[in-house]
């Protein structure tokens, strides 16, 4: 019970760590892809927050990123192992297409996560650690404190520039 | 067993700070992190194959009316 519950947690720093690194990496908080995206950048930053963190926290709403791509991959591996995570990097990839994102962020993070998702249940963890651990990981962004989020990712964004 | 309470007890927790909260465009990351929980608890309760394209289905329609309504609510698209 406890070991799950610390597989979580650790499931949860990990992907943290690979969606905010791909997502950083492909440039989110550097401008809207869509108008809606720009909205939702100033009221956070309305609200306390930092632009360039509500950007990409604008982008995370309005399509698919590597959070959203870390997910469906655990779940892939959870039901189909590797090919699972493989087939769920070609859904984000045609959800990023209906969404009208020209990015890649997406589906690189699935593809990245199916194989850091796949590698960890070499070692202990369970899929299902990951699916809940992602979970959590979005909250910390989305779900806690816009302000102090949207500062941190900006923080974040100003080391890669 | 414990990942499918986590994931539930987050949904639950995100839908009622995105009905508290007053903010359209702060509703929307609420709404955001509702979504990846529904469709984690998804796959969670349904072991099989297919639930992956559900999930995924699930989160790519929320995820475009969340795009649709964030963009109406910024006064609609302008083609450059």
């Amino acid at each position: 019970m406890l070991g799950e519950i610390l597989h979580i947690l650790a499931a949860a720093i990990i992907s943290w760590i690979l969606f905010v690194t791909v997502d950083i990496l492909f440039r989110l908080p550097e401008a809207g892809g869509v108008s809606g995206a720009s909205a939702v950048a100033r009221d956070i930053e309305a609200g306390g927050g930092a632009l360039a963190g509500g950007i990409m926290m604008g982008n995370i709403v309005c399509s698919p990123d590597a959070s959203a791509g870390t997910l469906l991959a655990a779940c892939g591996v959870y039901v189909a192992g590797i090919p699972g995570g493989l087939a769920a990097a070609v859904l984000v990839f045609i959800g990023n297409r209906i969404c009208h994102d020209p990015g890649y962020a997406g589906t690189t993070g699935a593809v990245l996560a199916t194989f850091v998702v796949y590698g960890f249940t070499q070692v202990g963890f369970a899929a299902t650690d990951f699916i809940a651990g992602m979970v959590i990981a979005i909250l910390t962004i989305q779900g806690l404190s816009h302000a102090h989020a949207s500062r941190l990712l900006a923080r974040l964004w100003r080391v890669r520039q | 067993m414990i990942a499918l309470y986590v994931v539930a007890a987050i949904a639950v927790f995100a839908a009622i700070r995105a009905t508290v909260e007053r903010n359209t465009g702060r509703k929307l990351p609420y709404v955001n992190v509702m979504n990846f929980a529904v469709a984690g608890a998804l796959v969670l309760l349904l072991d099989h194959p297919l639930s992956l394209v559900a999930a995924a289905a699930y989160f790519v329609g929320s995820t475009l009316e969340a795009n649709a309504i964030a963009s109406t609510y910024a006064g609609g698209g302008r083609r450059e």
